[in-house]
């Protein structure tokens, strides 16, 4: 197994306004993480902070690279094939022959909950059965790391939170190794081994924190007792100020 | 109702207005039919136009008897038709093939759009009046010289329409595809071609109407069969109603293919509109 490695990455992006100068932005600086196998870091941080853009290098977006699935907060399916194809998409792609890549299709959506709806058009499954449609695609590519993009921001609060326990579970199975984009601080600190805090301006990592509060909830602890936890919710606000820390400086 | 009175039970309600009459879709259609119909019977049967621009109604029907039994400069109508439909299909198969991947080309490639983009935007809007001169001296006045006038009229809506398609993908929907391993040929075939399929299904619908109003043009090349053939012999000698059955049997056509292609569209790519 690989480990997922970025170390004192910096990012720019170039633009042009009109026939104005070329002014660049940097999005990224002198970034440096690590993801051991297994593991599940979760990224939060303000809009522009460099998240996306984090996952989009991790993902081999801007280079290429290998073992990664990413799923996406817009779901990215495609809705000319049934939950079943996509899911199977990637193992066509490696050349799985039909029979084969159909069975593993249906036993993938078995594994995040969705049996009935295998054979159905993707425009008829609703946004939190579409993204596990989406997670199953992701595992079908046996990645060593799984790469989440917000791909639960769209959701309503319960289907989210149905979610955030589905992947935990989903983690835990498969054994792979996770980078979640997020910006719940709440869904960070729920299922992350480890927590990242990302600063804009430029981008840049502020906190890298361990909790074990996933593993107390895949040990039996109810989610909800979690997350009422005095030393959840101490964590919770230490988060909360750790991404507004440099706000405060300059306000 | 005077004071003191007691009301008991259900409280009055006015009555509701009555509906609107409202016309359905099909409805008003027909009418329009049925009344241009009447007027065109009026005209001619009262003799407020001259037999010579309008013949009477009867008289066409006459004409399309005529047509379809002895038929009119050596074919009847189906022969004609036939002549029509092979040569604007076989544009159509030329265009698709040619412009299909011009499109694609046009989306993916910078280099590709550079090339292509002004041809396809300099034959976009020119007449087909325009370019058969040259098309006949370049290629002479065989079937294929027809088949490239109706052809060049149609290249540019699909390849347009493809180009459009193409970019509908989303970049997450070709991300997804590449972070699973696809290079960018199979991202091209697994993800953008099939999400240009509705787009491309339009385009086809749009170049088939160009295809048809180029077919008179086309089949002044020396044609000796075709309905735009019939149509001019018919015009030069002001045989009206045969004219008049040319229209509307291309008229008939083109519609009998546009339903043809809704259909097509209703069954077959049912998730368009949906990504």
């Amino acid at each position: 197994m690989t480990e997922l490695r970025l170390t004192n990455v910096s990012l720019s992006y170039a633009h042009r306004q009109g026939f104005g100068a070329l002014t660049t932005t940097r999005v990224l600086q002198r970034v440096s993480l690590a993801l051991a196998p297994g593991e599940f870091v979760a990224v939060i941080g303000r809009s522009g902070s460099g998240k996306t853009s984090l996952l989009n290098l991790a993902a081999g977006f801007v280079a290429p690279s290998e073992g990664r699935a990413v799923v996406f907060q817009d779901d990215a399916l495609y809705p000319w094939l049934s939950a079943r194809d996509n899911v199977a998409f990637p193992l066509r792609l490696a050349g799985v022959g039909r029979d084969e890549r159909r069975a593993r299709a249906a036993e993938l959506l078995r594994q995040v909950g969705l049996v009935a709806e295998t054979d159905r058009a993707i425009w008829e499954l609703s946004g939190g059965q579409r993204q596990r449609v989406g997670i199953a695609r992701a595992l079908a590519a046996k990645p060593d790391f799984l790469l989440l993009d917000e791909p639960l921001g769209a959701l309503d609060a319960m289907t989210r939170e149905r979610m955030q326990e589905l992947l935990l579970a989903v983690w835990q199975t498969s054994g792979t190794g996770v980078l979640l984009i997020t910006h719940s601080v709440e869904e960070a600190l729920f299922l992350g081994t480890r927590v990242v805090v990302l600063a804009p301006d430029p981008g840049r990592i502020v906190a890298d924190r361990h909790f074990d509060f996933s593993r107390r909830y895949l040990a039996g602890e109810p989610a909800r007792a979690l997350k009422a936890a005095p030393e959840f919710i101490a964590a919770r606000e230490a988060l909360i100020a750790a991404i507004h820390a440099d706000e405060a400086m300059t306000a | 109702m005077s004071a003191g009175e007691e009301v008991i039970g259900v409280a009055p309600v006015a009555a509701p207005a009555p509906r609107p009459v409202r016309l359905s879709p099909l409805v008003a259609t027909l009418l329009t039919a049925a009344g241009l119909l009447a007027l065109w019977l009026a005209a001619s049967s009262f003799g407020w136009v001259s037999p010579v621009f309008l013949p009477h109604p009867a008289k066409v029907l006459a004409a399309v008897g005529r047509l379809v039994g002895a038929g009119y400069v050596d074919g009847t109508l189906f022969e004609h038709a036939a002549a029509s439909l092979g040569r604007v299909f076989s544009a159509l198969a030329f265009s698709i093939l040619v412009a299909v991947p011009v499109g694609l080309a046009i989306a993916t490639s910078p280099v590709g759009r550079g090339i292509l983009d002004p041809l396809v935007e300099f034959i976009r809007p020119l007449p087909p009046l325009a370019y058969l001169p040259l098309i006949i001296i370049w290629f002479g006045i065989g079937e294929g010289s027809k088949v490239l006038v109706i052809a060049l009229a149609m290249l540019a809506p699909i390849a347009i329409s493809t180009a459009a398609g193409v970019r509908s993908a989303s970049e997450s929907q070709v991300n997804a595809a590449r972070s699973f391993g696809a290079g960018r040929l199979a991202v091209l075939l697994h993800v953008q071609l099939p999400s240009a399929i509705p787009s491309i299904l339009t385009g086809i619908r749009i170049a088939l109407g160009a295809g048809w109003s180029t077919l008179v043009a086309a089949e002044l090349v020396a044609a000796s069969r075709g309905l735009g053939f019939m149509i001019q012999s018919a015009a030069q000698f002001l045989v009206t109603d045969i004219v008049i059955v040319g229209i509307f049997v291309i008229s008939a056509l083109a519609f009998a293919f546009e339903a043809l292609l809704r259909l097509v569209e209703r069954l077959f790519v049912r998730w368009s509109g949906h990504h």
